[in-house]
């Protein structure tokens, strides 16, 4: 990486770095705010704000199926985005954050869809339907996870991220398939919750932005941790071909020998 | 009707997982970063 | 001190080579294998119709006995009979259908003024259904037995 990336990580990244491990002051207050919107999220989620008329105590999945989608989203947005930038440039940082970012937005996405079925039971009647906005959704998990499969092939690295940038672009499609899909098809599946028609009385619509504010702060924390595991990751194969080197210069020093080292 | 079951298991997952998640994350960064020199645990710069 | 040479090697053969190493293509085949398998549900269950109760009235003689899915909200209080199966009627824009329910017991939500979708066919003039999901609308209120009166009621509805 140039110094100009370094610097565009430090953003990142700003704040003291521990010796072991991936925390930093950033992270430590990231992780207290991370931990105090949960509990409150918790605590209005489950307690605070009341049944729903028609659903009954089920509506308080709401609180976690929709956070968890919209969080998934910006997960893959940011990979779409680190890809484009990433093939422009060619830059490992941007790389590894479109790397980092799928993956947390991968789980998120395991949520939504498990979350979803789990609240499908009691007001729909069954936990599946192969419902558009189901399956574009499932379809969206499985490129993702494809995406992230890709990045773990045994490839020449620069040929593997290019192949992967290129996917993360792709798959965002997805995204816009997800979304619209309500409008697009009929199906099972209510409109969007942010529609002309929605209606959420007052603790459950702050009870939903709680919930929203909640994964997304953890979301950052994640992001950022996860990058520098891969940047770990990344210095350590850096570390293992320096030693590799060194080793092929001691072995051309100790022969003797003026050619090249095959 | 009572959906408190149906909330618990769509709860536990999304919180259970979370955590999974994150202790395998930072043990992850731990250990790693125990295997690089000190000038290469740097992260940036 | 002898000379190295570090110059980068031709990658292009390991490249080829790796691209096609079994652990790659088993990953690839698992991805594939299951969107695949999703995209083969989702084309399947798109071929069958999904129609609102007016279209589906309309259309009754070309359906014939085709199974489809018919979206409307209930409009009379469900009937159970001794043989367990289960009538009612739909409604949606100003059509009604008779209904007899064959299938799984409905969500503990479904009731009268409930929208629902069922799946089934055209039996004579009534619509025999095996399966009756309910559907939800994008509003949320919080419990309150007043507003309990009001909620979903069709125009027409004898609930």
């Amino acid at each position: 990486m140039t110094d100009t990336k370094l610097e565009i990580g430090h953003e990142l990244s700003s704040g003291g770095l521990t010796t072991t491990g991936t925390g930093s002051k950033v992270t430590k207050v990231l992780g207290v705010a991370a931990l105090v919107a949960i509990g409150l999220q918790l605590l209005f989620g489950l307690y605070y704000s009341g049944p729903e008329v028609v659903q009954g105590e089920a509506v308080r999945l709401f609180y976690v199926h929709v956070p968890s989608v919209l969080t998934a989203y910006l997960g893959f947005g940011i990979t779409l985005v680190a890809s484009i930038i990433y093939l422009r440039k060619g830059s490992q940082f941007w790389d590894l954050v479109a790397g980092s970012a799928a993956e947390i937005a991968v789980l998120f996405c395991a949520f939504t869809l498990f979350t979803g079925a789990v609240w499908g039971k009691p007001t729909w009647g069954v936990y599946w339907q192969w419902d558009p906005r189901l399956t574009s959704t499932t379809v969206m998990f499985v490129m993702y996870l494809g995406y992230l499969a890709v990045r773990r092939l045994d490839l020449e690295p620069r040929v593997r991220s290019r192949r992967a940038a290129v996917l993360g672009i792709v798959s965002f499609l997805n995204v816009i398939i997800v979304h619209y899909s309500v409008d697009w098809w009929r199906g099972l599946h209510q409109q969007a919750t942010f529609g002309v028609d929605t209606k959420l009385d007052g603790l459950m619509l702050f009870s939903f932005f709680l919930g929203l504010v909640a994964f997304t702060v953890v979301f950052a924390w994640l992001l950022i941790h996860r990058f520098r595991v891969s940047w770990l990751e990344h210095q350590l194969r850096l570390a293992r071909l320096d030693e590799a080197l060194v080793e092929r210069r001691a072995e051309g020093t100790i022969d003797g020998t003026t050619g090249a080292i095959s | 009707m009572n959906g408190w079951n149906f909330v618990i298991v769509g709860y536990s997952f999304v919180f259970v997982g979370l955590g999974v998640y994150t202790a395998y994350i930072i043990r992850r960064g731990r250990t790693l970063s125990k295997q690089l020199p000190p000038e290469r645990r740097r992260f940036l710069g | 001190m002898a000379e190295v040479d570090l110059t980068p090697e031709d990658r292009t053969e390991t490249v080829r080579k790796g691209s096609r190493s079994p652990r790659n293509i088993l990953i690839m085949s698992v991805i594939c294998l299951a969107l695949g398998f999703v995209l083969f549900q989702a084309l399947t269950n798109a071929r069958i119709f999904f129609l609102n109760v007016d279209e589906a009235v309309a259309q009754q003689s070309e359906l014939g006995d085709k199974r489809f899915r018919m979206q409307g909200t209930v409009t009379t209080v469900p009937d159970t009979k001794d043989d367990g199966s289960l009538f009612f009627a739909v409604a949606f824009n100003g059509e009604q259908a008779d209904v007899r329910h064959i299938g799984d017991a409905p969500s503990a939500l479904f009731e009268c003024n409930t929208p629902v979708v069922i799946e089934g066919r055209w039996i004579e003039n009534t619509f025999e259904s095996e399966l009756i999901t309910v559907k939800h609308s994008e509003e949320y209120e919080e419990a309150n037995e007043e507003r309990l009166e009001e909620a979903y009621k069709p125009v027409g509805s004898s609930c």
